[in-house]
Parts: structure tokens; C-alpha cells; sequence
């Protein structure tokens, strides 16, 4: 299972949606792809969800957003979750 | 850029609505540029009154509300999460209904004894500007928890209709249609809600959210991000009784002069704040930005105290425009090439051009160049001058070639690039 990382967090606007979409159509259903941000990226969600991607996102006691998307919706995101 | 309350790209309108604005803005720009020239070489001879009106209309309505109105259109919806549904045949009225009122009043000025023409310009631009804030508040008065950014947009856009509606009294004045009571004093108030409402406000509203997420600078101070533009409208709404009451403003005057100068000097703090400082030509665009409007603002404290001259009165109007421009020209480098780039990278060209290949940040670099010598120029002259002149419509003349490269871009690969189904 191949992780796709991206800490999006002093990213400026719009290098993380981009770099996210890059990831997410080079991904295969076994990989997983998982983002760390300031906030939460709806957009991407959003985009992602209207492809069909399942999604996760927790925000931590930091005020950080994980984000976690996956091709395969037989995945547990929540265990991928690393906090 | 985007609200945390839930949007979707997807959702936001097609590029074409976006861009048809900018381009007419930058056309509009252009028309004003020689315009003026045709004016400093007295090719034209138009009497002062009625260059100056000419020149102050083609600016706030031909290429600032285009600029600003296609702006809005495009990002309510990631700005504050409302979306405008059917938004290419709205934005067409209203983009169509403009772009032929601002003419039909500049005619309008431009031959003053017609009274036709000065009630056609009324009725078209009350119609578009009208149609435009009725789209854009009825969506935004339906938010639950306002982002600051979304509330003094609803505040920018409050002040633009007491613009539209004292502009609209003018208007039929000069038409011979009202008798004109209190002529000068709504003239007054016309011009606030303007300069300070509208254009202000909105640019005060976008810049809470976008300065973080484009830039990634600390954030605004919660109080100023909460209430000042809450505080600016009310001080507006409060000069106004007192202009109709003939009581003296010139302390409240002072007073919003003096919070739009201690915003400006956040913003560039905030600025000077980045976390990843790079050489971006938006970046610079808004520093000037901020310092003309710091330059503005200060006249504007010390005119409501002492008597200043007609060049220093200049100075201040000059530097006002200087910091709108810069702010918008900042704004449409980063709006047109992110644009393009996601729109067709949604649509599944695989060879999208990338954000840089769309509009080349030296070309924006170069246009900052342009735009600083043009104003500095403007500045020191402080009247019309064929330099001056000549500069403005290269500015404009170099955006409009940066718009229609960046469409003809999105057309090409539209038409010879390999579409992909992409996702699940």
C-alpha cells in the first residue's frame, strides 16, 4: 500500500490543490493518499468525492487537517490516521 | 481562497464568465487610456468637467465594477460558499447591461444637453448594478455563519447600492428630470459609498481571506477581520444623515480615513510576514497597493483638518485609483491562470497548461513595471499628460494581451489535447 504524502501547510493557494490532484490521478486502488493542512480543504474534497474517491479528514488538537483519500472504498481510512 | 463552510469548485461558473468581465475591463481600460491621450493632445477638447467625469466613470464602472462584479462571480462561491445558479446567462445581463450603460453615459456626459441619453444610462446601469447585487445578496443572506469575508462583501455591496441609487439621482438630474436639491451634497455622499463602500470594503472583505491562503502570512487581528468593515459602512451610513443635514463630516471622514490606514499598514505587516517569500509580482502589486493607499488615505486625514490644495486633492485621487488597480491587477494574475489550469485539468487534459505556462509570471512582473511607472508619472504630474496617458493604455494594452493569450490557451488545448476520464 503506497502512501502519497503531501504537508500542505505553508503551501501557498494554489500549490496543494494541484499537487493533490496530481497525486490522486496517479494513484492505483491500493494506494492511499494522505495530506496535512491548516485547513480543511474543501475544494479538493469536493472534487474528490464528485470522482468518486473516498475520503477521510480529522482535524487534530493542533488545528491541523489530516486528510485521507483512497481509490478503494474497501479501505479504512480512520486506521491510515497518523496523530 | 477558499470558505471552510462548504463549496465546491465544481460548482463555481464556467470560465467564460469570469473572463468575459476582465476582458471588457481591460477594453474599457484601453478606450480610457486614449481617450485621455486623444484629450492631452488636444486632439479631442472636451471641456475639464466633462473630461473628468468621463475619465472617473469609464474607470469606477467600465474597469473597476467589471473587474470587480466578474471577480464576485467567480468566487462566491469559494469566497463564501454560495453559489449562483445558471450563472453564464446572469452574468451575460449583467455583463451586457453594463458594458452598454457605462456607454451610453459617457455619450451622456459627453453631450450633456441630451436628456435621453442621461435616462438611458440610468436605466441600464440601475438595471445591471441592480440585477447584480440582487443575484449576489440574495445568496449571501442566506449564510448560516458568516466568514468576515463574506459579511463585508454583504457590506461592500450594501454601500454599492447606495452608490447606484445616488448615482441614479445624479444622473436624472443632469437629465433635467429631477430638480436637483441638494445636487452637490448627494454628489458627495455618491462618492463615499463609492470610494469608501464599494470599492474599499470589497477589497478590505477578499483581501481577510486571500492574503493568508495566497501568500501564507499570519492572520488578520480578529477584531480588525470581525468589525472593521462593519464599523466603516455604519461611519458611511452616519455621514450621510449628516450630509443631509449640512452638518460638518470631516471628523468622520477622518476617522475612516485613519481605520483604512491602520488596515493598510496590517496588510503589508502581514505581508512582510510570509512564510515562503518569493519574488511574485502579486505579491508587489499588492505592497504598492497598500502604499497608495496609506498615501490616499493620509491626505484624505490631513484634508479633513487643514486646507489643502487642488494638486495635493489630486495626489490623493491618484493614489486611490493606483491602489484599486494594483489590488485588481493582483488579484486577476492569480485568478486567470489558476482558472484555466483547473478547469482543464478537471475537464481531463492530461497536457493542461500549468498555472505559469497560462500567464508567465514574468509577464505579470512586467506589467507591475508598466502599472508602477504609470502611476508614479500620474502621481507627479498630478493631471492629464500624454506620458501619463500613453502608460495607462499600455498597462491595460498589456493585460489585454495576457487575458487573450490565456484564452487562446484554454481554446487550444480544448481543441488538440487528448482528453482523460479521471477518478473512481
Amino acid at each position: 500500500m503506497k502512501k502519497f504524502f503531501l504537508d500542505a501547510r505553508e503551501l501557498a493557494h494554489p500549490e496543494p490543490l494541484r499537487i493533490s490532484l496530481e497525486y490522486l490521478k496517479e494513484m492505483t486502488e491500493d494506494d492511499y493518499f494522505y495530506m496535512l493542512n491548516v485547513r480543511k480543504p474543501i475544494p479538493l474534497l469536493e472534487l474528490a468525492k464528485g470522482k468518486g474517491y473516498t475520503l477521510f479528514s480529522h482535524e487534530d488538537k493542533n488545528k491541523n487537517w489530516h486528510i485521507i483519500i483512497s481509490k478503494n472504498p474497501q479501505h479504512n481510512l480512520e486506521e491510515l490516521l497518523d496523530v | 481562497m477558499f470558505n471552510q463552510g462548504g463549496l465546491s469548485l465544481d460548482q463555481a461558473p464556467p470560465i467564460s464568465v469570469v473572463l468575459r468581465f476582465f476582458v471588457t475591463a481591460s477594453i474599457f481600460g484601453i478606450l480610457l487610456g486614449l481617450f485621455l491621450l486623444s484629450q492631452s493632445l488636444n486632439i479631442t477638447t472636451l471641456s475639464s468637467y466633462s473630461t473628468q467625469i468621463i475619465a472617473v466613470h469609464t474607470l469606477s464602472l467600465g474597469v473597476m465594477a467589471s473587474f470587480m462584479l466578474g471577480a464576485l462571480f467567480q468566487m462566491l462561491p469559494v469566497l463564501a460558499g454560495v453559489v449562483i445558479k445558471t450563472p453564464t446567462i446572469k452574468a451575460m445581463m449583467v455583463h451586457g447591461l453594463l458594458s452598454v450603460g457605462v456607454f451610453v453615459q459617457l455619450f451622456a456626459f459627453g453631450i450633456s444637453s441630451n436628456s435621453l441619453l442621461f435616462f438611458l444610462a440610468s436605466a441600464y446601469l440601475g438595471s445591471a448594478l441592480f440585477y447584480a447585487i440582487y443575484l449576489m445578496l440574495k445568496e449571501l443572506l442566506k449564510i448560516k455563519t458568516h466568514s468576515s469575508s463574506s459579511k463585508g462583501i454583504i457590506f461592500a455591496l450594501l454601500s454599492l447600492i447606495f452608490t447606484v441609487i445616488f448615482g441614479i439621482y445624479l444622473l436624472l438630474t443632469l437629465g433635467g428630470f429631477t430638480n436637483g436639491v441638494d445636487f452637490t451634497q448627494i454628489k458627495e455622499i455618491h462618492y463615499s459609498f463609492a470610494l469608501f463602500g464599494w470599492v474599499s470594503l470589497l477589497i478590505v472583505s477578499v483581501s481577510f481571506q486571500v492574503v493568508e491562503m495566497f501568500y501564507v502570512t499570519p492572520s488578520y487581528p480578529t477584531n480588525m477581520s470581525r468589525y472593521l468593515t462593519l464599523t466603516i459602512l455604519g461611519l458611511l451610513i452616519f455621514k450621510t444623515i449628516l450630509t443631509i443635514l449640512d452638518y460638518s463630516t470631516n471628523l468622520l471622514t477622518a476617522t475612516i480615513a485613519m481605520l483604512f490606514l491602520v488596515y493598510a499598514t496590517v496588510t503589508i505587516n502581514r505581508l512582510t510576514q510570509r512564510k515562503r517569500p518569493t519574488a511574485d509580482a502579486t505579491v508587489w502589486f499588492w505592497l504598492f497597493g497598500m502604499a497608495l493607499f496609506i498615501l490616499s488615505m493620509t491626505i484624505v486625514v490631513i484634508g479633513s483638518f487643514l486646507t489643502i490644495d487642488s494638486t495635493l486633492q489630486h495626489l490623493s485621487y491618484i493614489a486611490f485609483i493606483g491602489f484599486a488597480l494594483s489590488i485588481v491587477f493582483a488579484m486577476v494574475y492569480k485568478i486567470v491562470p489558476f482558472l484555466t489550469w483547473f478547469h482543464l485539468s478537471n475537464q481531463g487534459y492530461m497536457e493542461a497548461p500549468m498555472m505559469h505556462d497560462v500567464i508567465h509570471p514574468k509577464k505579470a512582473k512586467i506589467h507591475f513595471y508598466i502599472h508602477f511607472v504609470t502611476i508614479v508619472i500620474w502621481l507627479l504630474t498630478t493631471d492629464i499628460t500624454w506620458l501619463g496617458s500613453l502608460l495607462l493604455t499600455i498597462s491595460f494594452g498589456w493585460l489585454f494581451y495576457n487575458l487573450i493569450f490565456a484564452i487562446r490557451k484554454y481554446i487550444y488545448t480544448q481543441k488538440h489535447c487528448e482528453k482523460i476520464e479521471w477518478g473512481v
